[in-house]
This record gives structure tokens, sequence and C-alpha cells, in this order.
């Protein structure tokens, strides 16, 4: 991400911008692995629950 | 024998029909009526607005896949419903006109026992002077509107390849549009493709809502647990549009498009204009428009449809104010209250209200989101309609074994944000319930463990995989019927 200045008092400057860090784990294939099987079970159980 | 009548092949409709071919014996009809020639997976025509799809990858023929299923396609629009039929002795039947190139304009009725609308919304962008395709802007709502958008991003793209700065904007059409989500993905989907050709710095990209706060969504924005803190949506796509450059304009009705230049007011009332090279904004929607008819010819539109043409089904209509709202308002069978072999699932249906708190200009003007319906719910809703008639035309008896209430349902929304197996990007959320139980949930509105928001890789091979799988199961693929709504 580009680094960017921010411009106080509008409302563009007060949302929480990710870290490098934060970015990092966003694309590390392991990690987003583990997230794409949680998040398919997470989904799943809504999915179950749906049909009453 | 059994006669099954269904309007509409989007995702409520074709997923009715494929369950009620499936399960009813052959000595049973089922006949299906849509105006297009193709299913098509609508969350994936994002990708076709940005040129990463072709039209032809998220859609595909109907009339073979029903030739192979054994169900009657007729190709054409639905005019009206007659439930009594017409004079003494006649059984209520549809009059429909056919879009076919072969047929077209040859009317046509259609005898019924049962009726399932899943007609969906009709894109009206008649209630904005100036929006849509053939006018001022676009729309990525069917794979043709998305595959207009597409080559208009592309001039603008190559424009500012050539050094010229472009303004977009993208969000809502209409004082009370909804389908945030598909703009929202939208937004984000430009700014990746300006992004990976390196010209930021040439883009000005707003996103113009007519949300009270972003992440409202059309469903009251949700509270999600995440970083030790259980925050709004609102935080989290404000954080969102940030990353990536992209400034806002909230509680703004679109009131009229002109070239390179969209008027909108705003909750303070003020009448403001922004100027645009290239612009994406969702219309209103309105329902079908079919008209009713009793066995004398009186008009009974008013009997089964709300006044903006969604039908009204076993919902509680009445008239409260926000505060009093209760998720037990929304349906669950979709049967019509005034004819009990008449169904609306889908977008089909009148809701009993918004779920986002309406807001009114000081000038007047109704500015607030209308509520979302999206995929997964109008595809379990359909569902539910056909087991339910498999159930009353095998056993005699109307019973409902099976609701679905958008009170008692999930929804999981991913907000593709990107476009790659190592690149992409997308923001995952669930919501359940789809509309807040303040008396169940009485903290947040919604159960936090299963209401969550997430960003990253995942997500899109989430979306990526669910593309496929949907449309294995749409095309009616091995075990298709295993596979989720």
């Amino acid at each position: 991400m580009k680094t960017k200045n921010i411009e106080a008092y509008t409302d563009e400057s007060y949302p929480p911008f990710p870290t490098k860090g934060t970015l990092f784990w966003r694309r590390f294939i392991p990690w987003q692995i583990i997230r794409f099987f949680v998040l398919n079970l997470k989904i799943m159980k809504i999915v179950v629950g749906g049909h009453s | 024998m059994a006669r099954v009548v269904v309007l509409g092949a989007g995702i409520a409709g074709h997923t009715a029909a494929a369950f009620l071919r499936k399960k009813l014996s052959k000595n049973h009809q089922v006949i299906v009526v849509a105006p297009s020639a193709y299913y098509q997976w609508i969350p994936s025509n994002i990708w076709v607005g940005v040129g990463r799809m072709t039209i032809d990858q998220v859609r595909f023929r109907l009339a073979p896949l029903y030739k192979k299923w054994g169900i009657d396609f007729r190709q054409a629009k639905a005019v009206s419903i007659h439930p009594e039929g017409e004079g003494r002795d006649a059984g209520p039947f549809v009059s429909i006109e056919y879009t076919s190139d072969e047929k077209r304009g040859v009317n046509e009725r259609v005898a019924y026992d049962y009726l399932v609308n899943a007609t969906g919304p009709r894109l009206n962008f008649e209630a904005t002077p100036g929006l849509g395709p053939g006018k001022n802007t676009v729309s990525v709502c069917s794979y043709d509107h998305a595959s207009h958008a597409w080559k208009e991003l592309h001039e603008s793209l190559a424009k500012m390849e050539k050094g010229e700065k472009q303004r977009f904007v993208i969000g809502t059409g209409h004082p009370t549009a909804t389908c945030q989500g598909a703009a929202f993905e939208y937004i984000l989907n430009v700014a990746f493709e300006i992004r990976k050709r390196k010209l930021e710095h040439l883009a000005e990209i707003t996103w113009l809502t007519n949300e009270y706060e972003l992440g409202d969504f059309g469903m009251g924005g949700a509270y999600i647990k995440r970083g030790g803190y259980i925050t709004s949506t609102r935080v989290f796509a404000e954080s969102f549009l940030g990353e990536n450059n992209i400034k806002w304009i909230k509680r703004a009705g679109v009131t009229k498009v002109e070239p390179g230049l969209i008027h909108y007011e705003t909750l303070d009332g003020e009448e403001l204009q922004i100027g645009f090279d290239f612009s994406m904004l969702i219309p209103g929607f309105a329902g079908a428009g079919l008209q009713a008819f009793d066995k004398n010819g009186g008009n009974i539109t008013s009997e089964l449809f709300a006044p903006n043409g969604f039908m009204k089904v076993d919902a509680d209509y009445s008239p409260k104010p926000y505060e009093e709202w209760k998720a037990s308002d929304w349906p669950e069978t979709y049967q019509s209250p005034a004819y009990a072999n008449i169904y609306a699932p889908g977008i089909a249906f009148a809701p009993p209200h918004a779920i986002s708190k309406p807001m009114t200009s000081k000038k007047g003007l109704a500015i607030y989101p209308a509520p979302p319906r999206t995929g997964m719910p109008s595809g379990v809703m359909g569902k539910v309609v056909a087991l339910n008639l498999i159930n009353e035309i095998n056993s005699g008896r109307q019973e409902f074994k099976h609701k679905a209430s958008m009170g008692r349902m999930g929804a999981a929304c991913i907000v593709s944000a990107g476009y790659g197996m190592r690149r992409g990007a997308a923001a995952t959320m669930t919501v359940f319930p789809i509309v807040p139980d303040w008396e169940k949930y009485p903290e947040f509105g919604r159960s936090i463990g299963y209401t969550m928001g997430e960003a990253g890789l995942a997500g899109h091979w989430m979306k990526w995989f669910m593309h496929y799988m949907f449309l294995h199961k749409a095309k009616g693929y091995p075990f298709w019927w295993l596979l989720p709504e």
C-alpha cells in the first residue's frame, strides 16, 4: 500500500488503517489456508441453521 | 396431477423449480416462465464489470437443462395473474408474453394449480432521471449491464494510461436503493484495477451512499468481534475505503443524473452535485409489475401486491414505528394471504418494512436503504417453498414443515476486493440473523458468535470457489442437491 498523508478532520482520517503486519497476514498463504477452512466451517454452521 | 408454475429463473425460482422437478413424480408438471434464455450467477457480475470474467462464465442457457430435467420452459414474461380464472368454470392461470426470438410478442394463458412468483426485482432506473445504461451511468445488476460497465471502465483506464485524470463515483442511485454490498464490492474492485495499473495518482474515487453510516448495507449495520473489541461494521467499511484511498459521501439520496454530473440531496436538506467521468450507481428496485384480476375481470392487484409491486406474503404489514419492529414481522412460508396456492420467495416478496432505520431529509425526502435479499436467503426461500409444495402435493395436506424467516436465518456476504489466487482479496462477512432480533439478542441484535467479518486472501478463494460451486449446482451437475443454497 502506498504511504499516504492523512488529511486531519476529514471523514477519511478516522478509520483504522491496517499495519504492515495486518497486510502481511492477509496474504500469507499458510495462514490464509487455515482461515479458508475456518471461514467455510463458520458459514456452513449458518447455512445448516438456515433451514428450520 | 398437479401443475406448478414458477415465474422467474433467478436464484429463488431456479432453486424451487430444480427441487420440485427432482422430488415430484413425473405425473406432476413443472413449468418455468422466465423472460431471459439464461440463468446468471449474479454475484460474479462484479468480476464481469472489471473485465476479469466474460459473460459466458457467469451464465448458461436454461432450455437444454430444463429439457433434460423434464421442466416445461417458456421464455416469456408474466403479465397478469388470474387466481380465480376467468368466467365460471375456468381454473387459475397466468397470462404470459413470449420474449424468445421465435415467438416474441405471442400471448398465452398458462393454467396452474400452484404458482411460485419468483420474478425478483425490476431495476427501476426510471425512478431517478438520467440513471442507468443508455443514459449517464452504468450498472452491474445483470451480466449485460456488467459487460457494458467494463467497456466504460476500460475506456476510463485507457484515458488514465494517457495521463488524463478520472473521477469515479460508485454507490446507490436512488434515495432508497439497496444492494450496497454489490456496489461496495465494485468500488473495491475498481480501486484494485487502478492500483494494479499504478494509476492511483490519476484517480479520484468516491463512494456515494444513502446509508446513514457506512457499513449499514441495508440491514442496519452489524457488530462483529475483531481485535479484542466488538465493533460496528461502520469501522470495518470505513477502514476498507480509507485503505484504498476512497473518499465517501453518506446520507445522500441521488435525485438526478446529467452527463458527468450527479445531483443528490443530503439528510440535512442540502442539494449538492458531484462530477464524474465514470459512475456505477445501483438503481432502486420495484416489483416485476404483474397485474392481478378476479374471475369477473376486476383488478385485484392491490390485494396481491404492495404498492411497490412486490407480492404480499405471510408478513406482518401493519404500519408501526421503527422502535416496534420485530424479527417476527418477517415472513416464513412466503404464502400469499389472499390465495393459498400462490407463493413469492426471493426478492419478489414485499418486506414488512425496512431493516435500516427510515430517515427523512429536512425537505421531506426519504433517504435510507431498502432491505437487501441476497442470493443465500433467496435460494433457501426457493427451496423451502418447493419442499412445502412437494409435501402438500404428495400428502394433500398443507403443513408447512419447512420455514425460512430472515429473522431466523443467517447470511454470508463475501465482498470481493481484488482478483487473483495470490493477489486477490475479499472481506468475508456473516450475519445471524439477517434481520436483527433485539428480543433474542438484546445486546447487539444478532449473535456475536455467528456474526463476523474478516479480510484476506481466503475470502477471495471462497468467492472464487463459490462461483464454481453454485454454477455446478445450478447446472444440475452430479450431486447438485447436496450443495447448500
